[in-house]
């Protein structure tokens, strides 16, 4: 266990490393000349090299590629080209916003998504899993704009119960939190819900039909059972891996959610900082953003590994 | 996603309608008298300025447009409505433009010309301080101005200040600025966001020091900018809010949502269908501004095919004008001429023929261009408010007349750089300068910065540099008739409408004035409004 654990750490930090230089090759081939674009068109051609000289974008490329690697390990991320404040300091309120939205989505949505898919894998074919299984796949085939529109139009502008924006103003307390989240979250919950819970009946479903869950069955043991224990560690690691990608999701993907209530995430920030072509901060997040999949693959494929029978009974071999 | 709309890329946004009076009526102006014959620039607002008596205290919050990471309080990189909203906020300038685009004093008392222009003398205001409570020198009016001339600095008003040689302190309360060449609009020229007053020497705009109404509390680019009350601001018993707090809604549904629900209470472009959910609302209002802001097609004319002329006009009679301001702009709008002078400006020139559809002109222009039916791309993008839907327009109209024209709608980021001035068609936007010359400087001059056409001519040259010289109001008049009719015939330029401004005004705001130099007041507002106790 703790070998297969070491060895997939190494892994992943090869696979970063590998990100890093994708990431920084990525940024190098953006067209257009990041001091010219910094400076404006008022910017004589002295001014730009003098710039670039400052940015050090005179250096050889690999140069500039260690810098920037040693740099991150020491956790400096370097200094925006835009804003000249270090990269750190506007990803930090961005981070911890995103962090909480990603937070509050996956502790409401995840569980109530694997018990919804439980359900509807053992009543499959009822009248309740019909139902169930329509209304998730429209939801999953619901844009987020949509769902987040019509949540807004209702709650906020017709009811007045919440805020249309989900702005946070520094030093908010918790119910004014609670109050700006409420439909940022319940909108990315709605989405990342149905898509864990027809998974999860698909993974279920496909368990309850293999033998071993018949012996159990004819063995007499009760139908609950049969599916929290029996089925269900051996969906682990199917499950663990599905969930991951999708808080991966809340952490990057949700550039409509936070456009849409104005929530500054990260997502939003990368895509200005493209536009300005403002690099380190491009850079950053990238990686934060593949960082947070690898990582989180790392840790459902650990999970996956506890639970996987055969693996135990390997271990169960080699010490008996 | 962003809409850069012109703001982005127009830095220095100001312009026109009414130009200056010449200066004799200026100066009548300043003791209080000049009526209105060049009123023009306003129009009515939908909200009538409140009579009750202004309010102390309160906090207000303002859902901007535009998210940038870039925000800034270097006045010198200032390029977009945000800034311009900051920057008037916490700095204070010489003059400022009222609704008819007038100068007022502000940190200049009064200001007085030489026989040709080419000397101003302002009388500077006594006992104004910086937030951190270092007393205004002339020197900091000096440096304010003069470092947009410096290279380092890089300023988006560096052409503006080509123009002046030297500013000087001349004793205690006196200013002089000296010209290369006569400016009868200096007092005007000394009112744009750029020339915000800052300290001598200072080039870091991390902790910004101005002598404006609010200093700031918390800056966070691209996410919100906090700003309280400036307890030492010069001006008696001002500002009336405590704070004001800036945040980016970048989606024109949920900025209008936003207003409606309460959560912010003023919101910069309304859009489309939102502009009527806020209009028959309780707790909103629409802020209307007329304005020659505008969204062109334009032809650059040093390369094939537009540099054909037959082309260019045809394209011209394929705009269905009063379509594009009905369907398109609601009607929040004027039909424009093909030129960037509108029509309530007492320099428009009326002998020159209304535009509109007219398919047999077309069809004659298209056939003398002899382009047949070669494919003509017309580039367009959400970068340019308006243009994908005046290109659609557009393009119907040029089938009907038998011309292939076929849209290209291109990526907004970038667009500026790539795509406007290096396509034969294209749209732009700009907001409106506060004189016509200022702008005909910007986008019409040979080499300038945003002559996207690549237009040029010795004659347009010379007529732009005698007009901003020129103190006879008649002959101005007529260098300026000429300018139109040039632009009007050149087909470089199809102007459909001019667009007004229209943001969103929780009710209970009071205090604000449509100023058509932009948004909310033209961009300085921070001063004036009060909320409804």
């Amino acid at each position: 266990m703790i070998a297969f654990v070491i060895k997939r750490l190494l892994q992943t930090a090869a696979l970063l490393l590998v990100v890093s230089v994708l990431v920084f090759l990525g940024c190098e081939i953006l067209p257009g000349d990041v001091a010219q674009v910094s400076l404006g068109q008022y910017a004589t051609p002295d001014n730009v090299q003098a710039l670039r000289i400052e940015l050090g974008l005179d250096r050889p490329a690999y140069e500039r590629y260690f810098d920037w690697l040693f740099g991150i390990l020491q956790g400096d991320w370097g200094r925006s080209i835009t804003t000249k404040t270090p990269v750190a300091r506007m990803l930090s309120e961005r981070l911890s916003n995103t962090a909480l939205l990603a937070a509050v989505t996956t502790v409401v949505a995840v569980p109530l998504a694997l018990i919804l898919g439980l359900l509807m894998a053992v009543g499959a074919g009822r009248a309740w899993d019909r139902v169930a299984s329509v209304v998730t796949l429209g939801l999953s085939a619901t844009p987020e704009f949509l769902i987040a529109t019509l949540g807004v139009l209702l709650f906020a502008v017709q009811l007045r119960w919440l805020p249309a924006v989900a702005y946070l103003s520094p030093g908010s307390d918790l119910a004014q939190t609670a109050r700006a989240l409420f439909l940022p979250a319940a909108t990315l919950s709605i989405v990342v819900m149905a898509q864990i819970a027809r998974m999860t009946r698909a993974i279920i479903g496909n368990l309850l039909t293999q033998p071993f869950i018949e012996m159990a069955t004819l063995k007499g043991v009760p139908p609950r059972r049969v599916v929290g224990v029996h089925a269900l560690i051996n969906a682990v690691g199917p499950l663990a891996n599905v969930v991951a990608l999708n808080i991966a999701y809340l952490v990057s993907g949700v550039l409509v959610v936070e456009t849409i209530f104005a929530y500054p995430g990260l997502a939003r920030l990368m895509v200005d900082s493209v536009q300005a072509r403002d690099l380190p901060v491009v850079q950053a997040c990238a990686i934060i953003f593949c960082a947070t999949y690898v990582l989180l693959i790392f840790l459902a494929d650990v999970l996956a590994h506890i639970y996987d029978p055969r693996s135990n009974l390997e271990a169960a071999d080699r010490k008996g | 996603m962003m809409s850069k709309d012109g703001g982005a890329f127009v830095p220095g946004s100001l312009s026109d309608q009414a130009e200056r009076p010449p200066v004799l009526s200026r100066r009548l102006f300043n003791v209080g008298l000049l009526s209105s014959g060049v009123l023009a620039a306003g129009g009515l607002p939908i909200i009538s300025p409140a009579k009750a008596d202004p309010v102390r205290g309160g906090s207000v919050r303002l859902a901007l447009a535009a998210q940038n990471t870039n925000d800034t309080f270097n006045s010198a990189k200032y390029v977009q409505a945000n800034d311009y909203i900051r920057g008037t906020s916490v700095y204070s300038y010489l003059t400022r433009l009222d609704e008819n685009l007038q100068p007022q004093p502000e940190i200049a008392l009064s200001w007085e010309p030489n026989s040709d222009a080419t000397r101003w003398t302002f009388k500077i205001r006594q006992g104004v301080t910086f937030s951190d409570g270092a007393k205004l020198t002339l020197d900091d009016i000096a440096f304010s101005i003069m470092r947009h001339k410096e290279d380092k600095v890089a300023s988006t008003a560096k052409q503006l200040t080509g123009n002046i040689t030297s500013v000087t302190g001349q004793g205690p309360d006196t200013l002089v600025i000296e010209l290369a060449s006569p400016d009868v609009d200096l007092p005007v020229l000394v009112s744009i966001f750029q020339y915000a007053i800052v300290k001598n020497g200072t080039y870091d705009f991390a902790n910004p020091v101005g002598t404006g109404p609010f200093v700031v509390k918390e800056f966070q680019p691209g996410i919100r900018t906090v700003l309280a009350r400036n307890p030492t601001y010069w001006k008696e018993g001002r500002p009336y809010l405590d704070q004001i707090e800036m945040i980016a809604i970048v989606d024109p549904a949920a900025r209008a949502n936003a207003l409606l629900s309460g959560d912010v209470d003023m919101i910069t472009e309304l859009r489309g269908s939102a502009i009527d959910e806020v209009a028959k609302s309780s707790n909103g209002s629409v802020f209307v501004t007329p304005s020659t802001r505008y969204t062109a097609i334009q032809a650059a004319v040093d390369r094939a095919p537009s540099n054909n002329q037959d082309l260019n006009l045809a394209l011209a009679y394929l705009v269905d004008r009063k379509r594009v301001l009905d369907t398109v702009l609601r009607g929040y709008g004027t039909i424009a001429n093909d030129h960037p002078f509108g029509p309530q400006s007492p320099y428009y020139n009326k002998a020159l023929p209304q535009r509109a559809l007219d398919l047999d002109k077309a069809k004659y222009h298209i056939s003398k261009s002899g382009i047949g039916q070669t494919k003509v791309e017309l580039s367009i993008s959400d970068a340019v408010v308006y243009s994908v839907d005046i290109g659609q327009l557009m393009q119907r109209e040029a089938a009907r007349a038998g011309l292939n024209l076929e849209l290209r709608r291109e990526p907004t980021d970038s667009y500026w750089t790539a795509v406007a001035g290096n396509r034969p068609y294209f749209g732009t936007n700009f907001h409106p300068r506060p004189t016509y010359n200022m702008f005909l400087n910007l986008a019409w001059r040979k080499g300038a910065a945003w002559n996207f056409s690549h237009y040029e001519s010795e004659k347009m040259e010379s007529l732009i540099t005698q007009a901003q010289s020129t103190l006879d109001e008649a002959k101005r008049k007529e260098q300026y008739d000429e300018i139109q009719s040039i632009i009007y015939n050149s087909g470089a330029l199809v102007l459909p409408c001019f667009l007004s401004y229209v943001d969103g005004v929780s009710k209970k705001v009071k205090g604000l004035t449509p100023v058509p130099l932009g948004n909310l007041g033209g961009f300085n507002f921070a001063d004036r409004i009060w909320l409804e106790g």
